[in-house]
């Protein structure tokens, strides 16, 4: 999910508070193909990733690019961004009060993890499949990016946009295109959260939080750091929770959703540009270098040259 | 039917109507006039009105005598009848209270406005919206899994601290109307003040150039420090007020879509940065509100009720969009800032430069040989 989102505000430089909506995108079609059709959310992660990419595109298409051709501010971007979101949320509970009313199914606007995962090893088909899926197309990008002419011009487009349209570069088709993939994006993790945790119409609403700790922990600039900080604060939750529970007590729960918070509260006093930030090279300059200053100090208190 | 209906309709109106103007009026304050985008104001709203909640009734159990043994939240049903009979017969205690319940609302506004204020200062305007908006959802969370403030998921019930009011047909209403209109007024008239004085100038120039503000030698992170308290504080009474007219505060209340993205809607739709503008968006807004909830009432059979409130997400938002694609900037614009009359002017001109004529080493420029 961060790595969409990043996509999505390295090409416009808008933070979409949106797209959060684009996974509920995906719960909700999961929810439909298996409440009508009985088909498993893996079924439905085709049917997400159009519906999501549409939305998207459809996002930066009417609405974004329009505004911003009109000069609008950031912060005006942001609440259009905020106002779709918002839309977005009424847009899918009318749809539950329509799955309610045409299908009588009552639990639309709010209901408990899907099931329809398979077993491997006696454990969750999912516990296998997001991760998988999370390297494959990381490397699927890193690929496209680096290999392919579109994939570079794309890069090109991101970092420098006057100077790639005087190379020929049609830098509002990629811009479109990485939205496309941002919107699917989010929409395939919706399918995949409808399987190991419960739905509802604002689930992504309230997801943008932990999807921004995410994308700022790792770089909101870099979409491997986004990569890199969705695991960390994905793990975190979870891992510094039960740590929390064992030593505290079960009251400690409730501030697991605070992580991401003081994550991102972190990030931004202490490194804003985000863990890609840390330059590796100095880092292990540094440590080698321990070893040669105490033995540069151990010699020369034995007064040699 | 319409008899007596449209004047309980009206006063829940302007009620509703002036709690909305306040809260909007703060954050055009920092958004329209100091280019804060507040993008967490249901958290410093909240924040007054759970103060408000849990410590009123608290003080008005212990005031009254009533011992409920440590566990305040689950007896209210039981004794909330009993505080209301006492304090419908003591009018002062009540009043008091209810200050007292005001008051602290502003103080922990006042104290979530500091904190904000923190991140506000360093942070680029897309992290910081980012940020309070992270903050505001935490605190709802928060106040839906810690009890003891605010009754956790449930919430709690209000003592009714204008039950001294209810000497006829709606009248505790009317008097709740009286005092939010006090308020709001005062709010109105207090921030146009600011916004004409010299003050407001310098906040708006702090919110178009800060670089150059700063070397004009204005002190923008003091001023937007300030900004941010004094605005989260009257929101926080703002709250209060809320809480203590409907008798009862609870978390789902404060969500982003209820309590921060209307006030955006108003601002944007009326005219940043035009407290006038503002206050017609407010009408706007709470007077079709209130129209949609009425509607809810008559298409009971017909549709689920929530799909209006949907429905209402849905117009709110293209609304905005709207706003801001053909008319940015709202039904009233920002006015140019206000400055000395022309007279006055005149007769400065008259007695000031005469005097540099004659003493021109008084000159505030320093001459080079």
């Amino acid at each position: 999910m961060a790595i969409g989102l990043t996509l999505t505000y390295l090409t416009t430089k808008v933070p979409n508070f949106a797209y959060g909506s684009f996974v509920t995108i995906g719960i909700y079609s999961s929810l439909s193909l298996y409440s009508l059709y009985g088909i498993s959310p893996y079924g439905a992660l085709p049917l997400a990733f159009l519906l999501g990419s549409m939305s998207s595109a459809g996002m930066y298409l009417g609405i974004l690019r329009i505004l911003a051709r009109r000069g609008s501010s950031l912060v005006s971007l942001m609440i259009a961004t905020l106002a779709i979101d918002i839309g977005f949320v009424g847009v899918f509970g009318l749809y539950s009060d329509y799955l309610y009313t045409a299908f009588r199914i009552i639990y639309a606007t709010n209901f408990p993890q899907l099931p329809g995962d398979f077993s491997l090893f006696g454990v969750p088909g999912i516990v296998f499949a997001a991760p998988y899926s999370l390297v494959l197309t990381t490397l699927c990008l890193f690929a496209l990016l680096t290999e392919t002419k579109f994939g570079v011009a794309m890069r090109a487009s991101i970092e420098n946009p006057a100077l790639a349209k005087v190379l020929g570069i049609n830098v509002e088709a990629v811009y479109i295109f990485a939205w496309i993939i941002a919107g699917g994006f989010a929409a395939m993790s919706g399918a995949y959260y409808s399987l190991w945790l419960p739905g509802g119409i604002d689930v992504g609403s309230k997801l943008i939080v932990e999807i921004f700790a995410s994308s700022v922990l790792g770089g909101l600039a870099s979409i491997y750091g986004a990569a890199l900080g969705g695991v960390i604060i994905g793990a975190s939750e979870i891992l510094i929770t039960t740590a929390g529970v064992d030593v505290f007590g079960s009251s400690v729960g409730i501030y697991q959703k605070g992580i991401p918070l003081i994550f991102m509260i972190i990030t931004l006093l202490v490194l804003p540009e985000g863990l890609i930030s840390i330059k590796v090279g100095k880092v292990l300059r540094w440590t080698r270098m321990l070893p040669w200053i105490k033995l540069k100090s151990l010699l020369r208190l034995r007064g040699g040259n | 039917m319409f008899g007596t209906d449209i004047v309980t309709f009206s006063v829940d109106l302007l009620i509703i109507y002036a709690i909305y103007l306040v809260v909007s009026l703060t954050l055009n304050l920092e958004a329209g006039y100091s280019g804060i985008p507040n993008f967490g104001k249901a958290m410093f709203v909240a924040g007054g009105a759970a103060a408000a909640g849990s410590v009123s009734g608290r003080l008005s159990a212990l005031l009254v005598g009533i011992n409920v043994s440590g566990d305040y939240s689950n007896n209210v049903p039981l004794i909330i009848n009993k505080l209301n009979a006492t304090l419908s017969a003591n009018p002062i205690l009540s009043v008091e209270i209810l200050l007292l319940g005001v008051a602290l609302a502003a103080g922990i506004g006042a104290a979530l406005g500091y904190l904000a204020s923190y991140p506000a200062i360093r942070l680029r305007e897309d992290y910081l919206g980012m940020l309070l908006l992270a903050s505001a959802q935490f605190f709802q969370i928060f106040l839906r899994s810690y009890p003891p403030v605010i009754g956790g998921v449930q919430g709690i019930e209000i003592p009714d601290f204008f039950g001294w009011a209810n000497t006829g047909v709606g009248t505790r209403d009317v008097v709740i109307l009286g005092v939010v209109t006090l308020f709001a007024v005062s709010v109105y008239v207090y921030f146009e003040k600011i916004a004409r004085s010299p003050l407001g100038r310098t906040l708006r120039a702090i919110r178009d150039n800060e670089v150059a503000s700063r070397a004009l030698g204005k002190d923008d992170v003091a001023m937007r420090k300030r900004v941010i308290v004094v605005a989260s504080a009257i929101s926080g009474m703002a709250g209060a007020l809320l809480t203590f007219y409907v008798e009862s505060v609870g978390p789902d209340t404060w969500s982003r879509q209820d309590w921060t993205f209307p006030f955006w809607v108003i601002i944007i739709m009326g005219g940043a940065a035009n407290n006038s503008g503002v206050a017609i968006g407010a009408f706007t807004y709470a007077f079709l509100l209130k129209a949609i909830d009425k509607g809810k009432f008559l298409f009971q059979g017909i549709l689920p009720s929530t799909t209006f409130n949907y429905l209402q997400y849905i117009a709110f938002a293209s609304l905005l969009i709207l706003v801001l694609a053909l008319r940015s900037e709202g039904i009233l614009p920002e006015k140019p800032s206000f400055t000395l009359k022309r007279d006055t002017i005149a007769n400065l001109l008259q007695t000031k430069p005469i005097a540099a004529e004659q003493n021109p080493d008084d000159s505030p420029l320093k001459k080079k040989n």
